[in-house]
Formats: structure tokens, C-alpha cells, sequence
């Protein structure tokens, strides 16, 4: 077949968790970053929600990520090791507004690191989000403290955000990504390929196909 | 021989361009669009590509080039002027993205595009490369000219292909142009709608497509589906009943038509059927459909299909109930009844035995026209059995098939009607070379062995047939139930044992005939004086068919026997598993009356008038069948929740009211007082911070401090505090800010060092973050406001209304006004009486006031948000609501407020509408729901419950749940239970549900909820099934579908389960 010097179209499916303590705005963050809307009135997510955002990451690959929206007050369930199951990559949200919120990001990273890893053992790349940030009044100059708070945390970075006026949810979400992507890519394929929660069936598919003739 | 595997290529490649056509087709049937970036539609590309491909002429790929497509559309399209168009648009596509390419490599790259800013910034969009690679195909095909362009090649083959090609081929060129058609009249779009996930099919695809084509699948599971122990499947399962939301009726209407994806085979109207026994007969159309190897009957009644009913009717009529869609792969055997008056009646039998309902054809032959039909559909893998005759001058014509009656009362028959057209047939549907095909069975019922019988007799019959080819085709196709019942058999040492069943099969060379004639007989198996075995004259066979035939009756009596053994043997296991969940008195829906009316008006009035001598039970019975009438649910909830005892007289109602109501205000001025101190008491902490922050103390130190206590995550946090605090104090400018604020704020003057070592004393009440709430709370200004308090400094001693807003702003983010007057009022009552306060703040400890902080924080956040989209819950409400859930969890601090609890207060607000009934009823309804919290054990209960249920009644389904990740903990029920479904559905029905839900344990089983979610799970089961989902699949679809489920459907399969079960614990 002609044109096979085109590398194909990698699609990737990732699983990323958004925990935090209860109204701190993770389904804000979510809505915000998958249907670019907010609203006032999302109502208390109960267990877990899903979101799915579609990326073409670029010309070779298109990431999905499949979000899961998880109760604010799940951490005290049982349950939570069943929805970190198989995750790849996790935000960790709290509300600039109020300080327990902050307090308890790190038992929520806590309970996130003990309960999944990635193949290789390391912990799933996580990233903080201070949201709400268009309520705080002046951004102070804590840069340097919150760098130092995730790197003894465990955080890859952290990001001031707001879902209301659409502050930095992209770039979270994107630096998230590169850092799931960087891990795949930085093992061997086919270690990668079980982090990978599943390679989308058509691409496989074409694969084959193409190759028949 | 290479001849033959070249044309099976050929086969091969139009194959797959006929699959990817049916897969865009279902795209566009169930999107209405199909979008351009689809997968599919590159893997349709790549189909095509692969056809066009075969065997090019070296000179039309080009020599040099590498892309042949290329090649042979630009040859094209110097001598075809719609291919010509599509050459210009390709190259102009392609200098577009050269351009952008250029482009964005000078700007940067920049490879995540937002999928929003993607829609205003319109073309030229990059491509993928995907996208690139197949331009000319995908472009023809957005172009829709792409089946004319083929078509033209195909007409001009010779010219571009080589002999052997399979453009050049006389068939299969002409079909590949045809094939393309249907995808050539597609719309399709570059713009991402709400629902741009189209690689991952929403809730509402899945329930669309299960619909469309599901029909046909869900009896196919039905079919291959392991009987639950008796308990036998509806009819309409999976079918068309469940989901009529979907709006695809109109597709499926045309999709009856010829189009690409099928051939109509064979079409009639008016066949009539009557889908149940006591609906009148429908008229309807009838179609024989062929989609590659399969063929599929449809029967569609007439109401569906004349276009009377609106498109929005159309969806939500009955009548989809009704349509059939059987495929015939299923279909084992096809009884013939003719009548010379009446037409002809035609009833299909599945591997399983289970009928369809019977088609009556209109007299006039068109039995046997559909019968030859069906033959021709089946070439060339499956044939009738007897195939029909084909007869000079007259076409196909019924087998004349001698019979040999050897029952006296046939022989008058026999007489008159010696070389007489046979009136009843069975034809097996054989596909030899198939499995089971090695061993046969044929009933060939022939002719009218039966006196002219009644409808009863002939259904009598079928029903026979339709057992002994269930017991025959499940012990030969489905290996499960051979195992089961050959390990029994050879336990037992019994004689037949499977092997040697299939031996005494094989030895009479497929060919052994069984008419059982049975009239009058019942289902039980003790027939052998009605059976006569009857051979074709043309297999005669040394074997004394006699033995044969007792033989194979000892068999089947056998199996009948062992599979009732079994299914004792797994009647006791459920007994045991089950029984506690259901009351084993059934309350029937129809005695003394009728009950699907429910509770109305009526009856109450008549209830209220004579109180004393109206039976509860038989209201409670109305309200389980039939629901509450709207109008009178605020005066029957009461009642079914407890908060007023059935047969009581007004005077003790009032009673009651009134006692609960002071009750109330009581509580009310509790948790009121103590909210006051809560609030001053944060107020203080933020003034606190104030001084620490103009001390000079900056926002270092304090982040400093949660950067040194959260990486320690220990114990020793709570002493580490202290620390920076002492050390804010050591600052001269702390020491000079700390006693403006004391001055200003009186109870701050409790040393600040002296209160946090008394809260960190203060032993751990259990909830994680209670103890930290004091200094959880001052973080907030840290990270918040504060220019606020510096600001608030530099003006020296600012007033207390300056600072109010701002400290109020930190705890409560979105105050509504109402909100905020009503706290700025109690917080002038505050100031009014800040003597008292240094009292009042000791006669709570601080964990008290930790505990109620913290709730009174995750209440305010929890009520702000509930259903602000349902009309009842304005400001005013919320405030209400609000005051209740305060009293509640005042008094059950030890559990404290849990997310989900304001999702159970709402609906009672809405009926209830007053503070004091619903405070009472919440707290009853509570009585039983906080046990599913996270302190009770219910929880664990009903998923362990669930897991039992689902294992003893659908272990196909137990299996899928295993196999994919085995998610049989049921967490995707969680939500369910919690909330009593009230997440899953529309305010309205879960009103209808609850009280359902309340009045179950009375009349039918306390665990009514089960049945409910076991309801959920059994309406989507064959969705579920089809796509194999795993646990993220089944929560996902069940929160996109929440809201959207056909509630009364819902609770009529609930109450129709717990009523299973109850006769199965009654089956003793």
C-alpha cells in the first residue's frame, strides 16, 4: 500500500482522576475544560462522574482523556480504590478560598498514592490546581513556597486556576497530558502499551487492514 | 486452485468496504451526520482504496509514483469531469496545508488546539494524517460523487485494470459502485456538536442502536441465554419497549425498505399477528431482509408504518412493542398451517424453543411465495428442509410428503384426501456443514394427522415441538448445558449419556423422522401413545426405527426429569439466598380490587371520613400498584413515612404537629446558638491572622508551615503549628497588632497561643479534618485575602462592619444576599450580646465546635447547589432547607452531614413545603437512609444482596461482570442506593418511586430498592451485554442515563421480579 512512510495515528486513551475536598469546583473544572461552560448550579457529585475530552494532541496523535469527577467526600469511602483503578495521571483540586481545603490536599494525594501506581511502580503524575482564583483578591508571591510544597508533595507543578473565568484549566490540563505522554513514551513499548488503558480499536484495525494488501 | 483464492481475496476486499458501509450507514442512523474526522470513515477509505488498488494497470498507478489513488484519480480526471473536480479540490486542499504547515512552523509549534477556538477559526483546518493519506477517496466521498467516479471506472475498466481485477470483474465492479451509493447521499460535518465524542458512543447511541438493530441481537442473546430458574423471560425483553426516547423509529420504518445495506427479499402486507393472547390481531407489514449471510425477518405493524402517527408519537408508540425482528440464524424449525379459507399461518421456533407469534398469511398462496423466498434467502449455505418442490408451470409448490398414519382416526382422512396438498408442515432451516447440523432430528409433521383442531391443539402442538427441538438443538449446541446434564446422567448411571445419544443420532444417518402427533395431550412427556415415528420413503434404514424411538424418549424424559432435578436443587440455593429478601405473602395487584389506580383522591377522602375502619394494608396496597394521586401526596406522605400513624383522629394529628413542631423551634435555637459562637469564633481567627499579617509575619512563614506539616503527615503536625505562631508572636510588630485586635473583637482575648494548644489537646473526634478547623479556617485568609488584612491594618482600628464582609466573604464564597443579611443579622445580635459571649463560648467544647463548624460548612455548601434548575428551590427554600438539615444533623452529630443527605430532604421540601412536617419526615425517612452512609452498613448489604440476586437470576450477566473486570461489588449502584434512585430520575418519578419504595416492606419485600436497581440492570441488560461493558462502561452509561428511564416501566419490572422470587420461595 502506497504511503507507508506515514506513521500512523496514535489515539491514547488516559484516565485521569479529579479529587479534591467537597466544593472546591472539580465538576466546575471539568465542565470548563470539556464543554467550556460554568455554571453556579452543578449540583453535588454523588460516587463519580465522567467526562471525555478529545484532543489532537498533533498531527500523529489524538488523546482522549477520560476525566472521573469524584465525590469530594468519597475519600472517607471504601470505594476510592476502585475509581483510582487504572488511572494515569491525577488533579488534585482545592479552593483558594478556603485554607481546610488546601489542608486536606494532602491527604487526598495521600490517599491517591497509596492506592494506585503506574506499572512501573511510580506514582501516577499528579497535578495541583488552586482554583478559584478569581475570588482571591491579589496573587501573592508564594510561587516559590507552593514549588516547594509540591516537590515535597509529590506534584509535578501546580497551576492557579479558575473554572468561572477560564484561568489556566487548558494549560493544566495540558501540562498534565505531556507528562502522562512523556511516561508512556519513556518506556519500552510494551510496557507502555498496559498503561494504556486500551489503544483505540479502529486504529488497530486500520493497522491490520492496511496491511492485508 | 489460485484462481479460486484470488477470487476470494476479491470477495474479501468488497467485503470489507461492505462492513465499513454499514458501519457509516449506522453512524449517520444513529447521529443523523456522520463527522468527517470519523474513524470510520477512514477505515471506509482505506476499504475502498484496497478495492481500487487491485490489480491497477502498472500504467494508470504510474510508474514512478508512489500514491496509485493519486495516479489513477488524476488519469481520471483528464477524461471525467466530476472526477476532474475532485482533482482540483484535492490539490487545493493539499497547497492549504503546505500553507499551514509553513505557517505554524514559523509561528511555533503549537499541537494542542482547542477544540472550542477549532470551531470559530474555520478553514483550512489542519488535517490528520490519516486524513492526508486518503485525500482522493475522502474527498470524492464529502464530494458525494465518490459511486459516480467508481462507477465511471468501472465502466472504463479495461482501461486502468488489469483482467484479473476486481473493477474489471462483471460482478463485483458493479456492486462496489453500488455500495458506495448509500454513503455518497450522507451529510457529513466538520463541526463538533455537544457531543463530539464520536469515537465513544454516548448513553443515548447505545440505547439508539440497541434499538434499532438490537431488536433482532437482544433475542439473540435471549435465545442463547441460560434460563433463570423458571424464571422465564418477557417477551419484549431488550426490545423496542424500554427505550423510546430514542429517535430513530423513522430510520427503522425505512430501513425496512431496499436500501444499500439490505435486500429486501421478500415483502407483504397485511400478514396479521397477534402479538399477545388477548390483544386484537394487528396487521402489519411483513419483509424478509438480506445483509450479507443474514437474513432477518421483520414484521412492522401497520400503525408504524402508514405514517398516521407524528414522528414524535411515532417514537413513543405502543406498537413498538410488537414489531418483530427475528433473525433467522435463530430459527430452527418453521410450522405451516394452511387452510384453504383462511390463508396460511406460518409460526417460527428458535434453537430454544421459543415461539414467535404465529403470522397468518391472507389466502391467495402467499405462504408458499415467502416460503420459496426464504429458500432462495437462504442459498447457498442454509436449505428448508424438506426443501420445496418445484412443480412445471406452477413454480414451487409444497413437498408432497407420503404420510403413514398409523392411528385409526386418521384413516377417514386419510381416505378423502389420498393425494390432498398436506395442511401442516414443519420445515427445519438446515445449514449443512454447520456443527450440529452432523446430527438431525426432523419433525416432519405432516398433513392433517390431526382432526381439523382447534386453535388451542394446534398451539398445544407447536409448544410440544418447540420443547423437544429446545431439549435436542441446547444439548447439542450449547456445550454448557450438555456438561450439566451429561455429568448428572452419568452420575445417576443412566443410560443415555450424551455420547451415546449422539451415537444412536449418527448411526441413522441424519435422516430419522419424528411425528409426534399429541392432540390432546399436555406438555408433560408421557406421550408415547399419541407418537408415531414416520420415516421419509426415501431413507429407509435397517435400524428398527421402533427402538429408536424409545430409545429417544427415554431421553428426553430423562433430561426433562434431570433438568427439573436441577432446578429443585437450585431453587433451594436461592431459597436460602433469597428468602429473607421478600415477604413470602404475596399481595396480589388485584384483590380485592384492582390497584394499578392507586391512592386517589377518592379513596383518601373515603379514608379520612372513616378512619377508624379503613384497612392500612389496603391503602398501602394501592400505593404499591398504583402510586399517590399528585394532589394528595402532602397529606399521605406523612402517613407512609410514619410521622402520623394510619387510623389516627385529627385531634391526635394535631397533637403530633404540634409537639414535633416545638420540638423543632427547640433545635432550631440550639444549633442556632452554637452557629453564633461558631461564626465569632472564625471571625476571630481571621482577626487573629489580620495581626499576623501586618505583623510582618509574611505568608511565608505560613506556608511554610502546611509545606513542613503535610510532608510529615503525622501526629507531630499538630505540635508543629505551634511553632510558627509562637514565632509570629516573637515579632515586636505582632506584639503591637495583637492587642488592637483584642480590643476590638473581646472573646479574642483568650491568649492566642493558650486557645490553640487547648484545640490541639482536644482528643481526635473522628472526623478527619475537625480538629484542624481552626487553623484551617485561618489559612483561608492566607491564601485569599490578604491585602484585605493588611489593608484592614494600615487603616488603623477599623471598624467591625469593615472587616464583616470580608471575613464572611472567606468562609462563604457564593452568599446568596438573603444569605448574607441574615448573617450579618445574627452577627449584630452577636455584637448586641458580645458580654455574654465569653460564657456561652465555654458551655460547648472546642470540639463541639469544631464538629459543627465543619458541618455547618459542608451543609451551607451542599444546599447552595441543590437542584437550583427545579422551579421550588429559590433562595427562600434553600434557606429553609437549610434550617432542617442543620437540625437534623444537630442532632446526629456523631454522623454528621454527609453529601447526598440535602439530595433526600428535597423532594420531601417539595411535596411537604413546611419546615416542621418535613423536619419530621426527613428525620424518619433518615431512620432507614443513614444507614447506607458511610458509618451504617447498608451499604455493604445491598451490593452483597445484589451480587446473590444477579448471580442466582442472570448468571450470563454475573459472568460478563466477572470476565470484565469483575465488577460485581456493584459500586456503579452506589448512587442508587444512597439516594433511593433519586439522582436517576426526574423529580416527578422519583416521587412515584419513593413512595413505592416506603410502602414495599409492608406489602411485598423491605428491600424493594434491589428490585428496583435489579429493574435498571435487567431493562439495559442486553445493552449491556452487547457492548460488553466493563465498570467504567456501566457507571457511565448509567449517569448518562440518569433522568431519562421510563420509571413506570421500571417499577413494574421491580414489582414483577419481587413477585418472581416470592412464588419461587412459594414453589415449595
Amino acid at each position: 500500500m502506497a504511503g507507508g512512510s506515514v506513521s500512523e495515528c496514535k489515539e491514547y486513551l488516559f484516565k485521569v482522576l479529579v479529587i479534591g475536598e467537597l466544593g472546591v469546583g472539580k465538576t466546575s473544572i471539568i465542565k470548563r475544560y470539556v464543554h467550556q461552560l460554568f455554571s453556579q448550579h452543578y449540583r453535588a457529585t454523588i460516587g463519580v462522574d465522567f467526562a471525555l475530552k478529545v484532543i489532537n494532541w498533533d498531527s500523529k496523535t489524538l488523546v482522549r482523556l477520560q476525566l472521573w469527577d469524584i465525590a469530594g467526600q468519597e475519600r472517607f469511602g471504601n470505594m476510592t480504590r476502585v475509581y483510582y483503578k487504572e488511572a494515569v495521571g491525577a488533579f488534585v483540586v482545592f479552593d483558594v478560598t478556603r485554607g481546610s481545603t488546601f489542608e486536606a490536599v494532602s491527604k487526598w494525594k495521600h490517599d491517591l498514592d497509596s492506592k494506585v501506581k503506574l506499572a512501573n511502580g511510580n506514582p501516577i503524575p499528579s497535578v495541583l490546581l488552586a482554583n478559584k482564583c478569581d475570588q482571591k483578591k491579589e496573587s501573592s508571591n508564594n510561587t516559590a513556597l507552593m514549588d516547594n510544597f509540591c516537590k515535597e508533595t509529590g506534584f509535578l507543578g501546580w497551576f492557579e486556576t479558575s473554572a468561572k473565568d477560564n484561568i489556566n484549566v487548558d494549560e493544566a490540563a495540558r501540562f498534565l497530558v505531556e507528562n502522562i505522554l512523556a511516561n508512556d513514551k519513556g518506556l519500552p513499548y510494551e510496557e507502555s502499551n498496559g498503561d494504556r488503558i486500551k489503544l483505540d480499536q479502529d486504529t488497530v484495525a486500520a493497522e491490520i487492514k492496511s496491511g492485508c494488501c | 486452485m489460485e484462481g479460486t483464492t484470488e477470487e476470494e481475496h476479491k470477495e474479501k476486499l468488497l467485503w470489507n468496504v461492505k462492513r465499513e458501509v454499514k458501519q457509516i450507514m449506522e453512524e449517520a442512523v444513529t447521529k443523523k451526520f456522520v463527522h468527517e474526522d470519523s474513524s470510520h470513515i477512514i477505515a471506509l477509505c482505506t476499504a475502498i482504496e484496497a478495492c481500487l488498488g487491485h490489480l491497477l494497470k502498472r500504467r494508470a498507478a504510474g510508474f514512478l509514483r508512489s500514491d496509485k489513488i493519486a495516479a489513477l484519480f488524476n488519469k481520471v480526471g483528464k477524461v471525467y469531469d466530476i472526477a476532474g473536480e475532485v482533482c482540483r479540490k484535492v490539490q487545493e486542499q493539499l497547497q492549504q496545508q503546505a500553507d499551514l504547515t509553513r505557517r505554524t512552523q514559523s509561528v511555533g509549534h503549537e499541537p494542542l488546539r482547542r477544540q472550542g477556538s477549532s470551531i470559530t477559526s474555520r478553514p483550512p483546518q489542519p488535517l490528520s494524517a490519516q486524513a492526508i493519506k486518503h485525500i482522493w477517496v475522502r474527498t470524492a466521498l464529502f464530494e458525494k460523487v465518490l459511486d459516480k467516479i467508481v462507477q465511471y471506472i468501472v465502466d472504463n475498466s479495461s482501461k486502468y485494470y488489469e483482467r484479473e481485477a476486481l473493477m474489471h470483474d462483471s460482478v463485483f465492479g458493479p456492486i462496489l459502485a453500488a455500495l458506495l451509493v448509500g454513503p455518497c447521499a450522507l451529510e457529513y460535518t466538520k463541526l463538533k456538536t455537544s457531543d463530539h465524542f464520536w469515537t465513544d458512543p454516548s448513553a443515548n447511541e447505545l440505547v439508539q442502536r440497541h434499538r434499532i438493530h438490537g431488536a433482532h441481537r437482544g433475542q439473540d442473546t435471549t435465545a442463547g441465554r441460560r434460563p433463570a430458574l423458571g424464571i422465564r423471560k418477557r417477551q419484549s425483553s431488550g426490545s423496542m419497549s424500554e427505550d423510546r426516547f430514542a429517535a430513530s423509529a423513522r430510520e427503522y420504518v425505512e430501513s425496512l425498505h431496499q436500501n444499500s445495506r439490505t435486500h429486501l427479499l421478500y415483502g407483504k402486507n397485511n400478514v396479521l399477528v397477534q402479538p399477545k393472547k388477548d390483544m386484537e390481531v394487528l396487521r402489519g407489514y411483513l419483509s424478509l431482509h438480506q445483509a450479507g449471510d443474514n437474513l432477518t425477518l421483520k414484521w412492522t405493524p401497520n400503525q408504524l408504518i402508514n405514517g398516521t402517527l407524528g414522528d414524535c408519537d411515532l417514537e413513543k408508540s405502543i406498537y413498538w412493542d410488537y414489531a418483530l425482528t427475528v433473525p433467522l440464524r435463530q430459527i430452527v424449525c418453521i410450522h405451516c398451517h394452511q387452510r384453504p379459507d383462511c390463508g396460511g399461518t406460518l409460526v417460527l421456533v428458535s434453537q430454544d424453543g421459543i415461539q414467535r407469534p404465529p403470522l397468518h398469511f391472507p389466502p391467495g398462496g402467499h405462504l408458499l411465495a415467502f416460503l420459496s423466498c426464504l429458500e432462495t434467502g437462504l442459498l447457498p449455505r442454509g436449505q428448508l428442509e424438506p426443501p420445496l418442490w418445484s412443480q412445471k408451470g406452477k413454480g414451487k409448490v409444497f413437498p408432497k410428503l407420503r404420510k403413514r398414519s398409523s392411528t385409526a382416526r386418521l384413516i377417514d382422512q386419510d381416505r378423502n384426501s389420498d393425494e390432498q396438498i398436506a395442511a401442516d408442515y414443519v420445515f427445519r432451516i438446515v445449514y449443512p456443514g454447520y456443527r450440529y447440523d452432523a446430527i438431525t432430528i426432523n419433525y416432519h409433521h405432516t398433513t392433517g394427522s390431526r382432526a381439523p383442531s382447534l386453535d388451542d391443539d394446534e398451539e398445544e402442538e407447536d409448544r410440544l415441538h418447540a420443547m423437544i427441538s429446545m431439549i435436542c438443538s441446547r444439548n447439542l449446541t450449547d456445550p454448557n448445558v450438555m456438561k450439566d446434564h451429561g455429568e448428572m446422567m452419568e452420575m445417576q448411571g443412566f443410560g443415555g449419556s450424551p455420547s451415546s445419544w449422539q451415537q444412536a443420532e449418527v448411526t441413522t444417518h441424519e435422516s430419522l423422522c419424528l411425528s409426534c402427533s399429541t392432540a390432546g395431550s399436555n406438555v408433560s412427556f408421557d406421550y408415547p401413545a399419541g407418537c408415531t415415528c414416520i420415516h421419509d420413503p426415501s431413507d429407509i434404514h435397517t435400524i428398527p426405527l421402533k427402538m429408536l424411538c424409545q430409545n429417544m424418549k427415554r431421553q428426553i424424559v430423562s433430561r426433562a426429569f434431570y433438568g427439573w432435578l436441577a432446578y429443585c436443587r437450585h431453587l433451594s440455593t436461592v431459597r436460602t439466598h433469597l428468602s429473607a429478601l421478600v415477604n413470602h405473602n404475596i399481595v396480589p395487584p388485584d384483590k380485592p380490587c384492582e390497584a394499578s389506580g392507586g391512592l386517589s383522591k377518592e379513596v383518601w377522602s373515603k379514608y379520612q371520613k372513616d378512619c377508624k375502619n379503613y384497612k392500612e394494608l389496603e391503602l398501602l396496597r394501592l400505593v404499591y400498584y398504583g402510586g399517590v394521586q399528585h394532589d394528595i401526596r402532602k397529606e399521605v406522605w406523612p402517613f407512609l413515612l410514619g410521622h402520623y400513624k394510619f387510623g389516627m383522629g385529627k385531634k391526635d394529628m394535631s397533637q403530633i404537629d404540634a409537639k414535633i413542631s416545638e420540638r423543632y423551634q427547640q433545635v432550631m435555637r440550639e444549633w442556632k446558638a452554637c452557629e453564633v459562637i461558631v461564626k465569632q469564633r472564625e471571625k476571630e481567627m481571621h482577626s487573629a491572622i489580620f495581626a499576623k499579617l501586618s505583623s510582618g509575619s509574611s505568608i511565608d512563614s505560613h506556608v511554610l508551615r502546611l509545606v513542613h506539616r503535610d510532608s510529615t503527615l503525622s501526629n507531630e503536625v499538630f505540635m508543629s503549628v505551634d511553632e510558627p505562631d509562637a514565632g509570629s508572636q516573637e515579632t515586636p510588630s505582632g506584639e503591637d497588632s495583637t492587642p488592637t485586635m483584642t480590643t476590638l473583637v473581646p472573646p479574642a482575648a483568650l491568649p492566642q497561643e493558650e486557645r490553640s494548644l487547648v484545640e490541639f489537646d482536644s482528643p481526635d473526634s473522628g472526623l478527619p479534618s475537625s480538629r484542624n478547623y481552626s487553623v484551617t479556617s485561618a489559612h483561608s485568609q492566607i491564601l485569599s485575602s490578604i491585602d484585605d488584612g493588611q489593608s484592614t491594618e494600615e487603616e488603623g482600628g477599623c471598624g467591625e462592619e469593615a472587616r464583616t464582609p470580608s471575613a464572611l466573604g472567606g468562609c462563604q464564597d457564593s452568599l446568596t444576599e438573603d444569605r448574607l443579611c441574615s448573617q450579618l443579622d445574627k452577627l449584630v445580635t452577636n455584637g448586641a450580646a458580645t458580654e455574654g459571649m465569653s460564657p456561652s463560648l465555654s458551655s460547648y467544647t472546642i470540639e463541639l465546635l469544631d464538629t459543627v463548624a465543619l458541618n455547618l460548612h459542608r451543609i451551607d455548601k451542599d444546599v447552595q447547589r441543590c437542584d437550583r434548575n427545579y422551579y421550588y428551590f429559590t433562595t427562600a427554600n434553600l434557606e429553609k432547607l437549610r434550617n432542617i438539615m442543620c437540625s437534623y444533623v444537630w442532632e446526629h452529630l456523631e454522623m454528621g452531614y454527609v453529601q447526598g443527605m440535602c439530595d433526600l430532604l428535597a423532594p420531601l421540601m417539595v411535596i411537604l413545603d413546611d419546615e416542621s412536617l418535613a423536619y419530621s419526615c426527613f428525620t424518619q425517612l433518615m431512620k432507614r437512609m443513614s444507614q447506607n452512609f458511610p458509618n451504617g452498613g447498608a451499604m455493604d448489604t445491598h451490593f452483597a444482596n445484589m451480587r446473590s440476586l444477579i448471580q442466582i437470576l442472570d448468571s450470563e450477566l454475573f459472568e460478563l461482570m466477572q470476565q470484565n473486570g469483575d465488577y460485581t461489588h456493584f459500586y456503579f449502584c452506589y448512587r442508587w442506593f444512597l439516594l433511593d434512585f433519586k439522582r436517576e430520575l426526574l423529580y416527578e418519578d422519583v416521587f412515584a418511586v419513593w413512595e413505592v419504595i416506603w410502602v414495599a416492606p409492608r406489602i411485598s419485600s423491605q428491600h424493594f430498592v434491589l428490585f428496583l436497581a435489579l429493574a435498571l440492570v435487567t431493562v439495559y441488560r442486553e445493552i449491556i451485554m452487547d457492548n460488553n461493558m466493563d465498570f467504567t462502561d456501566i457507571i457511565k452509561f448509567f449517569n448518562e442515563m440518569a433522568e431519562r428511564h421510563d420509571v413506570q416501566h421500571i417499577l413494574k419490572i421491580a414489582r414483577e421480579l419481587v413477585h418472581k422470587v416470592q412464588s419461587l420461595m412459594d414453589n415449595k
